[in-house]
């Protein structure tokens, strides 16, 4: 598939005038999002999500390296057209939602007939049709961030990027929106989302990206990343508990140790070969959250040779 | 075509969002000159006409102050990241603010000139001199906000109206003492000298180049505005 979105090992530093610290935000990032895909993009406060946003959108320039988006350099102004976007804690102007829409869709070309219905259309979907009239300044910030979607489908883009959209949405509505994406991915479309919300991008995205310090950590399909991940508990009877590492007694004189998937075999050989018995042996899938926590909690291995 | 029309939307979004200082200054122009027409204007004309020189001063001042916030408002506010994820250029996006300055300012000079005529030409000002000191403050007006636009594009409010003020003084005072051709560089006080030296008696000073000169070098700020703007982060905040 060709790729729509194409980080080629970028760095960005950020530097005040009159300061000599620098801070690297990104660094020797590469990354491609297909087309159709919904790609979701992890990493803690401060690891440079927003930053390869605001560089893949343009607003930044990259301190080395070059990004293309739709073939064309970041920045390019009519590849935009394509694109959607929301940003994080949205700032938007003050009037009336329908026609705040119309200015964001007027601004992405469209006029007249076309662009009513379409400003109509997106109203719709962010469920927002019957506050059209009021001004968005009387928004709940929830109310705020589905008309900024609105914003952000407006001219029914090919790429949407959303930088935590659901991070002020209620159960209903993050919902609506989790049920608007995967119907956007049935329609071709492609969805590059940053999010804090991890159950969310495990239950929507085909691949995951795990940024740290600016660096890509981890890259690949969910069920890929958390089954590389899964563990074993053994548990078992007749074997002296000093014989393996990191054994747990139990009542009953049985013992439980933890294995990941490669090491299971052994263990179980191991048992065997002492003589002992398998009492069980359970699986468990770790959640998206331990992996994260993994990721981004200690001192993370830099691997990017996953990437693609 | 679209380019265009991308640039007026911006225009007419900067006078919406500005509606209100544009309300003021327009409606001080037409208090002004109520109260002006409310006292004896026969004996106090040359009052009249100092008020009219000082509105005209007011409007140089709004364009300065127009100019130097535009960009900084919108960043600040994180507003510029919905509007410049759209189709437009950094350079159509800066064409757009200094098109509605440039509106603001035209609305004003005009509503100044309507009033100079209601309140100036019965009292003996000449019409046609007076549209024409309408241009001069007008120029005045592009020029100063595309000096401002340009600060503004890398600097905030204070910092860009402390260079804007320097910009067009510095040439202003060589001009007053050498004359010649400093008078045409960012001629600011060529136009405002011309405008602010008008009587009753003696209308009929030229504004000479200064006029033409100003439009050519608010182009070329515009032009070393946007090659600015489009090298720099817009985006506030580090990650």
């Amino acid at each position: 598939m060709p790729a729509v979105l194409e980080f080629q090992d970028i760095i960005k530093d950020y530097r005040a005038i009159f300061r000599r610290r620098t801070v690297r935000a990104l660094d020797h990032f590469t990354l491609q999002v297909e087309e159709g895909e919904i790609f979701g993009f992890l990493g803690p406060n401060g690891a440079g999500k927003t930053t390869a946003i605001h560089l893949a959108m343009g607003f930044v320039q990259p301190t080395r390296g070059r990004g293309l988006m739709f073939g064309k350099r970041f920045g390019h102004a009519a590849t935009r057209r394509k694109v959607g976007f929301l940003a994080e804690n949205v700032a938007l102007y003050h009037r009336p939602a329908e026609k705040l829409v119309r200015f964001y869709g007027a601004l992405n070309g469209l006029s007249g007939e076309k662009l009513s219905s379409r400003t109509k259309a997106a109203l719709a979907v962010v469920n927002l049709t019957h506050e059209s009239t009021r001004n968005v300044s009387k928004f709940s910030r929830g109310m705020l961030q589905r008309i900024g979607l609105a914003q952000a489908i407006v001219h029914d883009p090919d790429l949407l990027i959303l930088d935590e959209p659901t991070s002020a949405l209620d159960p209903l509505a993050r919902y609506a929106v989790r049920e608007m994406l995967l119907d956007w991915r049935r329609r071709g479309k492609t969805i590059f989302l940053s999010s804090h919300l991890l159950s969310e991008v495990e239950l929507v995205c085909d691949r995951i990206a795990v940024l740290n310090q600016g660096r890509l950590v981890r890259l690949g399909r969910p069920a890929d990343l958390l089954e590389s991940h899964a563990t074993f508990e053994v548990v078992a009877s007749g074997v002296r508990p000093e014989a393996f590492a990191g054994a747990e007694v139990q009542p009953g004189g049985r013992i439980r140790v933890q294995v990941s998937k490669q090491d299971q075999r052994a263990l179980i050989e191991q048992i065997w070969l002492a003589g002992g018995q398998i009492m069980s042996v359970t699986g468990h899938k770790r959640s998206l959250e331990d992996l994260f926590l993994e990721l981004t909690g200690g001192n993370v291995e830099s691997s990017t040779q996953g990437t693609r | 075509m679209k380019r265009l029309r991308l640039v007026g939307i911006i225009a007419l979004n900067f006078i919406r969002e500005q509606r209100w200082p544009i309300l003021v200054l327009q409606l001080s122009v037409l208090g002004l000159t109520a109260l002006g027409l409310l006292s004896d204007a026969r004996s106090d004309r040359d009052d009249i006409l100092i008020t009219f020189k000082q509105l005209g001063m007011y409007g140089v001042a709004f364009s300065i102050f127009f100019g130097g916030s535009a960009i900084y408002n919108e960043r600040r506010s994180r507003r510029i990241l919905a509007v410049m994820s759209k189709a437009i250029t950094r350079r159509d996006y800066l064409t757009g603010l200094l098109l509605g300055v440039g509106l603001a300012a035209g609305m004003f000079c005009f509503l100044l000139g309507f009033t100079g005529t209601w309140a100036l030409c019965p009292l003996g000002f000449s019409f046609f001199y007076l549209w024409y000191l309408m241009l001069c403050v007008l120029s005045a007006c592009i020029l100063s906000a595309a000096v401002a636009l340009f600060f503004s594009t890398h600097l905030n409010p204070w910092m860009s109206a402390m260079f804007t003020g320097l910009t067009l003084g510095i040439p202003g005072v060589l001009a007053f003492q050498f004359g010649g051709s400093w008078q045409y560089i960012l001629p600011l006080y060529s136009l405002m000298r011309v405008f602010l030296k008008a009587s009753y008696e003696h209308p009929g000073m030229s504004a000479g180049w200064a006029i033409q000169a100003a439009w050519i070098e608010a182009a070329l700020l515009w032009w070393a505005a946007g090659w600015v703007f489009v090298r720099i982060d817009v985006a506030v905040a580090v990650d």
